[in-house]
């Protein structure tokens, strides 16, 4: 395989896009608390949402050709590529779905939730994309020993993402009354759409981890090298699309519209 | 009988009871640790029975062997790319085969045999339609907990549930068996994805099938809260099942999305594909996109009913409308995952029968794609009297209307197409021709339906059900015998019987347009859907006797067909050589085909139908020497 | 050349004849069954263009298949391929088109349509429209009538305003044609003018449960001289029944119950209510209760408490107030 980058400037890409994501994840922040424009908190999210594909998730990797012989490696994994991002697309409608659910329920009304926490949380999931892409660039350019250590702190990050959704913001919404009849007349099924959107990504970051860990285990038994390395690419790209859906449900949950007490 | 309980379906439904008792087990044992009651009216409570259907799922799945080299896989154990077939005859169709051509032939069998289910209930409660007031679903009767018409209710919603799945699988078996071949490739891109979304849909059979017994539920296939939200436990297997179903029909559609892109012979560019190979993909488009929203807003139900999420009940602030608009995203595209796949037969077997080209092969390329497309912006034709916004009724309107013009397209071609041909009718043809009849009789009452003004007297009459029976048999009954009757020889290497055959088609045809153009009739007097009885003041009494004979005539044509076909695999005339006389690349190798398709690669050198054009060729196949993987 | 002529002349002769056809078996001109609303004349004129479209593509497909599976099957002993006709471009073009202009035409006709079907009149009369499992409630605002029947006055237009109390059912006239879901947490309108005089039905047309099908009341429209002698006489039976069992019985009929309880003996969804008071009850745990006032007072409040055996427990509380109960209980008292 060919790499248009060498390592320390694939690393140092990965930097500068995280940086990016970063400064613009703290403008959603101070958007949101202080002219709560809808349409510019929609502008950032698709912004970011680019950035993760293209940079992260390497969509464009979908129109390489590889060569002719249709048994190589390389061509089962330009297929294999299709099928998974297939499977994304797929599974976007159900995320689309959901927040289609959440806009018609809710309108421009959001549950009570800590703000502050919700931007941890994000950081976190955000933290972990970022060390999820330095794994997968280390592998790309053989360096088992460096993927590895990235995969975990990856793995924590993610598992951490993941206490912070169902241990701590479930009990903390429950405190507030989201669960005791999941909703009312008054402000709609307020607790319902919260924890089915949660939940919902939750179990995509659960069945995440499970993968992380599947390669982290086969990587430990050296069967990926930097020509062959379909399990890590698909790894990646499938938690990337995990904080890639992340990067709606957010605002969607933390940010647009007025709290309802 | 040894044999068969060692096969993996034996071995599946073995897992799947445990795993329904382990998942029940599981949440009554935590109910009782709680203090909740740990039994209700169907042994098990509510959660109990949602566990364990869902373990049963995944425990069948697991048992069968259909995940084993994914688990292989995960332990960084590599797997060869194709296995051996470890069993022949019968028992090769009830075991895990990683053969696109064994996955279609049980996709296909297991959608007959589910024709079949939903074909007898529908025989039942067409019994009991044929007289105004109640026969033999009574209301002092009792059965699985059900009164009649709660019964009536169960099994007609169950008859279109079992029909939608029966197609879904039917459609999925005819593009496993035939999309590879026609493309010239090996195999699916993913055969052991092909393997599982088939496996998958089994338990969800068996789910379905439960919902009949725990209960039941008399809410339509369609299963609109809030009335499946007050309705017995046996909806929740029923929401199981479709989900369980939508995850095949998914996964078959990403299937063959990614084969048709990565896997054509060479010289096979998009507009010399076989035309069935088109339809394929407008198809899985739609099914593996919009069937997740069906899965979605079941789920939200699901929940609603488990733990009190107001999604849909007002009660709550939940919007019931919310639901229609989450299920018609899928259930109208999914009219099209039914029907193109059919249209597809029709526009590649009328030039092998009319002996000349398909009529404007690009536009019936593009009219497939085209239909695709504008069925995911007309999902709220279904809801005009709803009481959704008002000024959303205008805008669906309009997309549903368009629909008519690539149908258009596709009927033009097709008469064009038979136009100066040299026409035959072997059995496949019969059906072909009354498949376009059907579906032009489904696609003209369509447009009435699309009026607004003129569906608020229609809507939700049997109307509706004589047009949409109309596109479905159009689009997919027919085609699909057509297809049968066409590609049978080609999988046994022996033929269907032609005097049955024409016995099956003369029998089925003229009872099915008496039955559709009856219940259409009654429909605009004022026959509602979905009602075990009737006003015997309305005078539908003598109409719905003849409609329940013709019921019974179709029945009895599809059990024609059905020994004809089982017959036939081991009796049937020899038929080893290019029957039809076809320019299709699967034709040009005896049959039935061997286990690797294509012995020599071949490449694509000429237009797929280019009958009646002196020397011309559509696939020439590698000369024997040259091949390097011999 | 020969075979376009033909097939020109027998499209012709056979869209004719079908549409003939159709409107001698009563399905053309006028959609069966009759007109009894203002609304169902612009529906019954789009549904009378739409017969003859289809009547004409019909005719247009089938005939020259017909004509081909006819004239131009393979001749015995033929072995050749036909003409090798590819397509054309022009041809194709024109199919596209010509139908793109017969949508366009059509769509503007059907939002004509649905304008007409939906014109507003100021002084419409407001009624409101109950559903719930499995009977349909009227009432008058104007004069506090509450019917089981809806009486309505001919070439008046009236405005439902429809409400259900637990699942989606549907109101629909098919006399009126037009139809409108009655959705729980929501008022539904359905505005429509009378006609004819006559008595009919409105029929629930969205599946609402197991009686769904017997989910029918009478619709009568009546001449305005009919529908005032008709208020009057409902206002007196309402001032006549300011006694406790008259009260009663308008409260039996407000609150649906009579929907599920019959009071003359026949069995229906709940038990009958004739003779009940005071009799042996038998339960589906296998005990026995009498019939008294603690007994119905526990049935409105908490159905599922007591079960009778052989009926599916089905009935929702109601939430009455004690005066209202006892009103009940007097009225069940007279059923006998």
């Amino acid at each position: 395989m060919i790499h248009t980058q060498d390592k320390s400037s694939a690393l140092g890409q990965g930097v500068l896009i995280f940086v990016y994501l970063t400064i613009l994840t703290a403008l959603e922040f101070f958007i949101a608390i202080t002219f709560k424009s809808v349409s510019i908190l929609i502008v950032v999210a698709v912004i970011k949402a680019a950035l993760v594909m293209y940079y992260y998730m390497h969509i464009y990797k979908l129109n390489e050709n590889s060569d002719d012989d249709t048994h190589s490696y390389a061509y089962k994994t330009g297929t294999n590529r299709l099928g998974l991002w297939l499977f994304l697309l797929s599974d976007t409608f159900v995320f689309a779905g959901l927040m289609a659910a959440r806009i018609n329920l809710l309108g421009f009304t959001r549950p009570p939730l800590n703000q502050l926490l919700g931007l941890a949380v994000t950081a976190v999931l955000l933290l972990s994309s970022f060390f999820m892409n330095r794994g997968e660039t280390s592998m790309a350019h053989g360096d088992t020993k460096g993927f590895l250590n990235n995969i975990v702190i990856t793995f924590f990050l993610g598992l951490g993402f993941l206490i912070g959704v169902v241990a701590v913001e479930w009990r903390l919404a429950a405190a507030e009354g989201l669960v005791a009849s999941f909703g009312n007349p008054a402000n709609g099924p307020m607790g319902g759409v919260f924890y089915i959107m949660t939940g919902m990504h939750a179990f995509h970051v659960f069945t995440g981890l499970i993968f992380l860990f599947v390669v982290w285990n086969n990587a430990r038994k050296n069967i990926y090298s930097a020509e062959q390395h379909w399990g890590v690419e698909a790894v990646a790209v499938y938690w990337h699309f995990v904080d890639l859906v992340w990067i709606f449900f957010y605002p969607a949950l933390y940010l647009i519209g007025k709290l309802i007490v | 009988m040894k044999k068969f309980f060692s096969t993996a379906l034996a071995r599946g439904l073995f897992w799947q009871l445990i795993g329904t008792l382990v998942g029940a087990g599981l949440v009554t044992g935590i109910r009782v640790l709680m203090g909740l009651s740990a039994t209700d009216k169907f042994f098990f409570t509510e959660p109990a029975w949602v566990l364990g259907g869902f373990f049963g799922v995944l425990f069948f799945l697991a048992g069968n062997g259909s995940v084993s080299d994914w688990f292989k896989w995960a332990r960084g154990i590599e797997t060869p790319e194709h296995h051996e077939e470890q069993y022949t005859g019968w028992e090769k169709y009830l075991n895990v085969s990683l053969d696109h051509k064994v996955i279609g032939i049980q996709y296909t069998v297991t959608a007959l045999l589910l024709i079949c289910v939903g074909g007898l209930f529908a025989l039942i409660f067409r019994t009991e339609l044929a007289q105004s007031q109640l026969q033999f679903l009574k209301v002092d009767m009792k059965l699985f907990g059900q009164n009649g018409p709660e019964l009536y209710n169960t099994l007609m919603s169950l008859h279109g549930m079992i029909m939608i799945v029966s197609i879904l699988l039917g459609v999925a078996g005819i593009m496993n068996y035939v999309v590879p071949l026609l493309l010239g490739a090996r195999d699916m891109a993913f055969p052991r994805l092909n393997a599982f979304s088939y496996w998958i849909a089994v338990p969800a059979a068996v789910l379905l099938l439960m919902s009949l017994v725990l209960g039941g539920f008399g809410t339509g296939w369609t299963g609109y809260p809030p009335l499946s939200a007050r309705a017995p436990v046996g909806v929740q297997m029923f929401f199981l099942g479709v989900f369980t179903a939508g995850w095949s029909s998914i996964l078959g559609a990403l299937n063959v999305i990614v084969t048709v892109v990565r896997m054509r012979s060479k010289g096979m560019t998009a507009m010399r594909m076989p035309i069935f190979v088109w339809a394929s993909v407008a198809t899985s488009i739609i099914a593996m996109t919009a069937t997740q929203l069906i899965g979605l807003s079941f789920q939200l139900v699901m929940f609603q009913r488990l733990f009190g999420m107001g999604f849909f009940d007002p009660a709550k602030g939940g919007n019931p409308v919310l639901f229609q608009h989450l299920f018609w995203f899928y259930s109208h595209p999914a009219v099209y995952v039914f029907v193109l796949p059919g249209l597809g037969v029709i526009s590649e077997l009328l030039p092998v029968f009319a002996r000349k080209p398909l009529f404007g092969y690009r536009w019936v390329a593009m009219s497939s794609m085209g239909i695709a497309l504008v069925g995911f912006l007309v999902w709220a034709h279904h809801m005009f009297t709803s009481g959704m916004n008002e000024y959303l009724r205008l805008p669906f309107m309009y997309s549903t209307l368009l629909v008519a013009i690539p149908t258009g397209v596709k009927f033009f071609s097709w008469v064009a197409t038979i136009w100066k041909g040299k026409l035959t009718y072997p059995a496949a043809m019969l059906f072909v021709l009354g498949g376009i009849i059907s579906f032009l009789l489904g696609g003209l009452t369509g447009p009435p339906n699309a009026t607004v003004s003129v569906d608020l007297h229609l809507h939700d009459t049997y109307f509706i059900v004589g047009h949409f029976h109309d596109t479905i048999f159009g689009g997919f009954v027919f085609p699909f015998f057509a297809a049968l009757y066409y590609w049978f020889p080609k999988a046994t290497g022996r033929r269907m019987n032609e005097f049955w055959g024409k016995v099956h088609f003369w029998l089925m045809t003229p009872s099915f347009f008496v039955l559709t153009l009856g219940m259409m009739r009654i429909g605009l007097l004022g026959m509602r859907r979905r009602i075990v009885d009737y006003d015997p003041a309305l005078n539908f009494d003598s109409t719905h006797l003849v409609l329940t004979i013709a019921g019974y005539l179709i029945g009895l044509a599809v059990l024609i067909f059905i020994i004809n076909f089982f017959y036939s695999i081991s009796h049937g005339e020899k038929a080893e050589g290019n029957v039809w006389n076809s320019r299709s690349p699967e034709w040009q190798v005896p049959s039935p085909m061997p286990t690797h398709n294509y012995d020599q690669p071949f490449e694509v050198v000429g237009e797929p139908y280019d009958y009646g054009l002196a020397g011309s060729k559509y696939v020439e196949f590698a000369k024997p020497e040259k091949s390097k993987n011999k | 050349m020969r075979h376009f002529v033909i097939v020109g002349i027998l499209v012709l002769v056979t869209a004719v004849l079908t549409y003939v056809g159709l409107d001698v078996a009563g399905v053309a001109t006028q959609m069966n069954p009759i007109e009894a609303s203002a609304q169902s004349i612009p529906i019954d004129w789009l549904w009378n263009w739409e017969i003859m479209a289809i009547c004409f593509l019909f005719a247009l497909i089938i005939v020259p298949m017909a004509y081909s599976m006819l004239v131009f099957r393979r001749k015995q002993g033929d072995t050749t391929d036909a003409e090798h006709i590819e397509g054309n471009t022009t041809l194709e073009i024109t199919w596209t088109v010509i139908p793109l202009f017969a949508v366009l035409a059509l769509a503007y006709m059907g939002a004509y349509s649905l304008g007409e079907t939906r014109r507003i009149d100021p002084n419409a009369m407001i009624i409101k429209v109950k559903g719930q499992q499995f009977v349909w409630t009227f009432e008058y605002p104007d004069t506090g009538i509450i019917s089981t029947e809806l009486h309505l006055p001919v070439d008046q237009q009236v405005l439902l305003k429809m409400e259900s109390a637990d699942v989606i059912h549907s109101f629909w006239v098919p006399e009126f044609r037009v139809k409108q879901d009655v959705v729980p947490g929501r008022v539904t309108e359905y505005r429509i003018t009378p006609i004819l005089v006559g008595s009919y039905k409105v029929r629930c047309a969205e599946l609402c449960g197991a009686s769904h099908a017997y989910m029918e009341s009478p619709v009568i429209v009546d001449t305005r001289a009919d529908y005032n002698s008709w208020i009057a006489e409902q206002v007196a039976i309402v001032a006549a029944s300011q006694t406790p069992e008259g009260l009663g019985k308008l409260l039996t009929v407000k609150n649906g119950c009579i929907g599920c309880h019959s009071v003359d003996g026949t069995k229906m969804t709940g038990p009958t209510w004739f003779g009940l008071f005071g009799t042996k009850v038998d339960l589906a745990d296998g005990s026995t209760v009498t019939a008294d006032d603690a007994y119905v007072t526990e049935s409105i409040l908490d159905p599922k408490a007591k079960l009778v055996t052989g009926f599916a427990p089905v009935m929702p509380p109601f939430k009455l107030t004690d005066i209202e109960i006892a009103n009940i209980i007097a009225y069940l008292k007279t059923l006998k």
